[in-house]
This record gives structure tokens, C-alpha cells and sequence, in this order.
């Protein structure tokens, strides 16, 4: 049976969703069965406009060069791969309820769930991770 | 050690993680099992993760060479079950059993049937590359009275390359098992 990685993304910034989608991407073409389950601020990781424009840290704006220089790939890149390499991308219910946001507000593929649907994947996975 | 055939060259120079190993999965994906592909990459990361990756994925990490900042790694894609495929060929020799022959000074005909990729780097010293696609257009090489160790990676081709010389009428073929997988003795690579 195959590694199952899952990951919970709570966290809305430029930051976190690299450290999100490089561990996703990297674990899925490493042939691992990956799901994310997006809540709260980590729901902008997905949304259709935000995904676009996420901010750096206050004061951490000079690191955008850093990573031009880099060659790093741009966020919604790393969104459309970790889709190509079947990454299941799970937004939280809740939080979208909260915040008054609908399905079609976020990127396409997406499933819409409640904390059961991460946790019936979650339950056996390998690696378990918070960001 | 430059000239290394491959039946891929991919290109991941300037990418970044996870860049090189994305894209070394989706080359792979298209090849056949027992290709050999060449992943270029400038990421120093790359060195670790493509080898992690091999381990992860079941396909056959070669070896890298670094030739002007730019890292070449290469992999061999691996048969679905290669380890467990039913051995067909009777006359085999253990590994350790070659390495006494070996120490006992006989001059041996060794044939080392996996890809040139894989011969360059690491061999059984004085074995000859004859890559098994190429064997069945190189028996001219020698007598069918000849004794001749044939060796891959684990005993599978190797075992191919048995039952194919004994059908040619070759009498005295050993393959060596497990082969270059389980190997302790000496060996030696291109320069």
C-alpha cells in the first residue's frame, strides 16, 4: 500500500502555502496518496483570486526577489500541479460557512467537507501534517 | 565517464524543489521498464531528493555526475516485480562463490548484461559490458565450450541471458545470483 501523507493548511500566507503545496507535490510524485484539507485563513491557499496574491510576513516584502531569483515556481503552478498529480484538496465547510464563501469562488477539483472527511483520510495516514 | 547512454535526457536545470522531481515522476511515467533516463538539474537539493525518491518509488538510482555546476543524475525505471520473477535457468553460482574463483586467480569470462549506464558506475573489475539487448548480435565474442559468468543487478536478466546463450547452443553459462545488488567484492567504474 502506497504512503498517505495529510495535511491540514491553516494558515493563509505566501509562506505557508509553499511550505503546503512543496511538501504536497513532492510527496504526490513521490507516488504517496496526498490530501489537504484547507480551513480558515489556509482557504485562501484556494481561492480563486486570493491563491494569486497571497501576502509575505510585514516586513519580510524584500524575500518576493529572493524568490524571483530562486527560479521558485509561482503558487498557482504549484496549485495546477498538485491537481495534475491527484492531490485531493478538501475546503473546510465550516470555515466557508463562516466567511460566507461558495464552492464556485474556489479554484475547480476542490471538495467541500467537514472535519470527518479529513479525519476518515487522516486516520491511517503515514504522515500527518500542520501548517 | 561523459559519454553514458541513456534512452532520456531530461532537462530540470535552474528549477527548483520540487521542480526536478515532478518532473523526473512524469519522464518516468513514459518510459518503458529497464530505460535509463539523465536528469540534469542545478538544484544541490536534487542530489538527496532524487535518491530519496528511488528508494520511495522502487526505481533503480544509478549514480550522478557533476559536470560544470550542473548535477546529472541517473535513474533506471524498474520492471513491476522485478525482484520476484520466477528464475528459469538451472545453473547458477552464488556471488560469494564467483568472488573465491575470482581470488583464487582464474581468469574469468564475466558478462555483465545491465545497461551501460549501470556498468559505468560500478562493475565486477574485468567484466564485459554487453548490455542483454545487444547479446544475442555480440555470441561471436566467444566459444560455445567457453565458460562465461553472466551478471545484472538482482538474477533476472542475467537469468534471460543464460536461457538465451544455452539456446545458442552455449554449454558451459552460469548466472550469478543475487549479482551486483549483493555484491562485496572489489569493483571498479569509468574514470
Amino acid at each position: 500500500m502506497s504512503t498517505k501523507v495529510a495535511i491540514i493548511a491553516s494558515n493563509g500566507g505566501l509562506f505557508d502555502a509553499y511550505k503546503v503545496f512543496n511538501i504536497a507535490t513532492a510527496a504526490a510524485a513521490t507516488e504517496a496518496e496526498v490530501a489537504i484539507f484547507f480551513t480558515f485563513e489556509g482557504l485562501n491557499l484556494i481561492h480563486k483570486q486570493a491563491h494569486h496574491e497571497l501576502p509575505l510576513p510585514a516586513g519580510r516584502e524584500p524575500i518576493a526577489e529572493g524568490f524571483k531569483n530562486a527560479n521558485i515556481p509561482g503558487i498557482p503552478q504549484l496549485v495546477e500541479m498538485a491537481r495534475e498529480l491527484g492531490v485531493k484538496m478538501i475546503g473546510c465547510q465550516m470555515t466557508m460557512d463562516v466567511m460566507n464563501l461558495k464552492k464556485e469562488e474556489f479554484i475547480d477539483g476542490i471538495e467541500v467537507g467537514g472535519a470527518v472527511t479529513f479525519l476518515d483520510f487522516a486516520k491511517d495516514a503515514n504522515v500527518s501534517l500542520t501548517f | 565517464m561523459s559519454n553514458i547512454k541513456v534512452d532520456q535526457t531530461l532537462d530540470c536545470k535552474g528549477l527548483a524543489c520540487p521542480m526536478p522531481i515532478v518532473r523526473t515522476k512524469k519522464a518516468m511515467d513514459q518510459l518503458e521498464p529497464g530505460q535509463v533516463i539523465e536528469v540534469q538539474a542545478t538544484d544541490k537539493g536534487s542530489l538527496a531528493d532524487i535518491q530519496g525518491w528511488a528508494k520511495n518509488t522502487g526505481h533503480h538510482y544509478l549514480g550522478t555526475l557533476e559536470e560544470n555546476e550542473v548535477l546529472k543524475h541517473y535513474l533506471r525505471k524498474s520492471e513491476p516485480g522485478e525482484t520476484r520473477e520466477p528464475k528459469k535457468y538451472p545453473h547458477t553460482v552464488t556471488n560469494d562463490e564467483l568472488k573465491s574463483k575470482m581470488e583464487g586467480g582464474s581468469k574469468l569470462n564475466i558478462l555483465d548484461v545491465r545497461e551501460p549506464a549501470e556498468y559505468a558506475f560500478s562493475r565486477i573489475p574485468g567484466a564485459v559490458s554487453v548490455p542483454f539487448g545487444e547479446l544475442e548480435n555480440r555470441l561471436g565474442e566467444w566459444n560455445k565450450d567457453d565458460e562465461l559468468y553472466v551478471v545484472c543487478r538482482t538474477g533476472t536478466r542475467s537469468d534471460l541471458a543464460c536461457q538465451l546463450l544455452a539456446d545458442k547452443g552455449f554449454k558451459n553459462v552460469k548466472n550469478v545470483e543475487p549479482g551486483m545488488s549483493g555484491w562485496t567484492g572489489a569493483t571498479e567504474q569509468n574514470q
